[in-house]
């Protein structure tokens, strides 16, 4: 499903952060990329939600080069196909929680009762529906990642990256981050977890930990 | 020289052109020599960057371009004020060694540069911009073109002789001289409305059959039918003066700038026409092509032909 092909990524900085790395992703898993800062790990969840281009390889998913669509093209395919949690949560602290998971589904122009539902629908999966009308920024750390795995959701995506995504909850957020994982799991998600959270590294559900050093694979 | 507002600001924008146009070709000459779609290497990356930023300078560059064409004409017609002897914008193109050329020049340039602009939203459609290495090919063409209309622009308004008298256009498009354009001017009228209704007819007929070429080629023939038609027949309705024949006096105010509505609509017209022989249009493209070109020239037709009929209906003759 997802293929990095001998993919390089070089910044204007000379930093290499990745080197020739070549993965393949199968529908339905879940990989936790393992590394310490700077090994690479976002770059990988980056490229595969075509946010950036490689600077030579090949990153294909379901058949379609990524790396090697204009950037119009790029956005269709990752409104369509790509949930991103990131670990600082990314949502508009001045709008409401309801109002920050609709926000992916404003290009689509869907009819208002659709959308109304599409939300209804994630508030109620992700368990914040009680605090729809709240403003994100008066949310604990949990209610926030909570918020924003439900905006990652609301589009229905096949795959879910998720970088750093318990880098600032507890012990006990975290697990319940780690139990939505295995819920979305369940629903046959592609998930790819970067992260050096030893929590993650035993899981039972878990298919497989990639480890990266220096932007190459150990 | 002559430093209006509109002159300089036509040589500032002239400036800025030669600049962005400049790094535009140079990316276009590299994007073609090395271009490779199929290549995952770092100069393929690199290169498809620089299709972006070669793109988007052109384009937008282009779009500036086609509506300075109008400002290019306000602007001649603004200097026959100064010219002794000039009435419209006719008696500055005949007054200049260079006006006459810089003028085909553009015309042509606003066809190929439009033509460009088309090309680029096709090759933006699809994930494999097919048309990518043609509309830099293209483009390294067109800069050279580019930079001929520039220089003879310069030449043009820096050699404006204010002292000197000019013809008017009364003198210039006068059926009694004995030069070529006379001889145009001078086709019968029965002949010169036979071909241009002839020539609609046959736009129809060819649209129908969606024989691209064909259509193209009487899209060709109908902005020169309709332009000496214009001049020689229907400008004279406008101006409601038989002997008056002029293509930039119905720029003005007093015929309520009506000349820019039609070289506007004869351009659209005629632009979507030529186009569906160069450019492999999918079906709903090229039938949206088809409609506005008959649309924007039915347009045309209808506007020009009202003018005699109106005046017939008011008067009880023709001119």
């Amino acid at each position: 499903m997802i293929e990095l092909k001998c993919v390089s990524k070089s910044y204007e900085n000379s930093v290499v952060a990745l080197n020739e790395v070549s993965l393949e992703f199968k529908e339905g898993e879940l990989i936790v990329l393992k590394g310490v800062s700077g090994s690479g790990k976002s770059s990988i969840l980056s490229l595969i939600a075509g946010l950036s281009k490689p600077t030579s390889g090949e990153v294909i998913v379901d058949g379609k080069k990524i790396s090697k669509m204009a950037d119009h093209f790029v956005s269709v395919y990752r409104r369509e196909n790509i949930g991103f949690v990131f670990q600082k949560y990314n949502l508009i602290s001045s709008l409401t929680v309801r109002e920050n998971i609709l926000l992916p589904l404003v290009p689509l122009n869907l009819p208002r009762a659709e959308q109304e539902k599409r939300v209804e629908d994630v508030l109620s999966i992700f368990d914040i529906s009680e605090k729809k009308n709240t403003l994100v920024k008066n949310l604990s750390g949990g209610q926030q990642q909570r918020t924003a795995i439900a905006r990652a959701n609301i589009n229905d995506p096949k795959i879910i990256l998720a970088d750093e995504p318990t880098a600032n909850l507890d012990e006990k957020l975290s697990l319940e981050f780690i139990e939505m994982l295995q819920e979305l799991k369940s629903k046959k998600r592609t998930i790819v977890v970067a992260t050096h959270d030893p929590l993650f590294f035993g899981l039972e559900f878990v298919d497989r930990v990639i480890e990266l050093k220096d932007g190459e694979l150990l | 020289m002559t430093l209006l507002p509109e002159i300089l600001t036509i040589y500032i924008l002239n400036f800025l052109f030669l600049i962005f146009s400049s790094v535009a070709f140079y990316l276009s000459l590299q994007i073609v020599k090395r271009w490779d779609f199929s290549a995952t290497t770092s100069l393929q990356y690199s290169l498809e960057k620089k299709s972006y930023l070669g793109s988007t300078i052109i384009k937008y560059m282009f779009y500036i371009k086609l509506p300075l064409f109008l400002f290019f004409v306000f602007t001649l017609d603004k200097i026959s004020f100064i010219l002794p002897g000039a009435m419209c914008g006719a008696g500055v193109v005949d007054s200049n060694e260079y006006a006459t050329a810089l003028m085909f020049l553009k015309v042509i340039n606003l066809y190929l540069f439009a033509y460009w602009i088309l090309l680029d939203g096709e090759d933006m459609k699809e994930e494999n911009q097919p048309y990518l290495k043609k509309k830099f090919t293209i483009f390294i063409g067109f800069f050279a073109l580019l930079v001929v209309e520039i220089v003879l622009e310069t030449l043009m308004f820096s050699s404006i002789d204010v002292e000197s008298v000019v013809d008017c256009c009364g003198a210039i498009f006068s059926h009694s001289n004995d030069t070529y354009l006379s001889k145009v001017l001078n086709l019968p009228t029965e002949l010169l409305l036979t071909l241009f209704y002839m020539n609609f007819i046959l736009l129809i007929v060819s649209a129908f059959f969606k024989h691209h070429l064909l259509f193209a080629f009487l899209n060709l023939l109908f902005i020169m039918i309709s332009l000496v038609s214009l001049v020689s027949f229907f400008g004279t309705y406008i101006y409601e003066l038989p002997t008056h024949h002029c293509p930039f006096c119905f720029l003005q105010v007093e015929y309520n700038y009506v000349g820019y509505f039609l070289y506007a609509v004869l351009f659209l017209g005629t632009f979507n026409g030529l186009v569906v022989a160069f450019i492999n249009f999918k079906k709903e493209e090229l039938v949206k092509r088809y409609t506005n070109s008959l649309l924007f020239n039915f347009i045309y037709l209808i506007v020009v032909t009202l003018y005699p009929m109106i005046y017939y209906i008011r008067n009880g003759v023709w001119m």
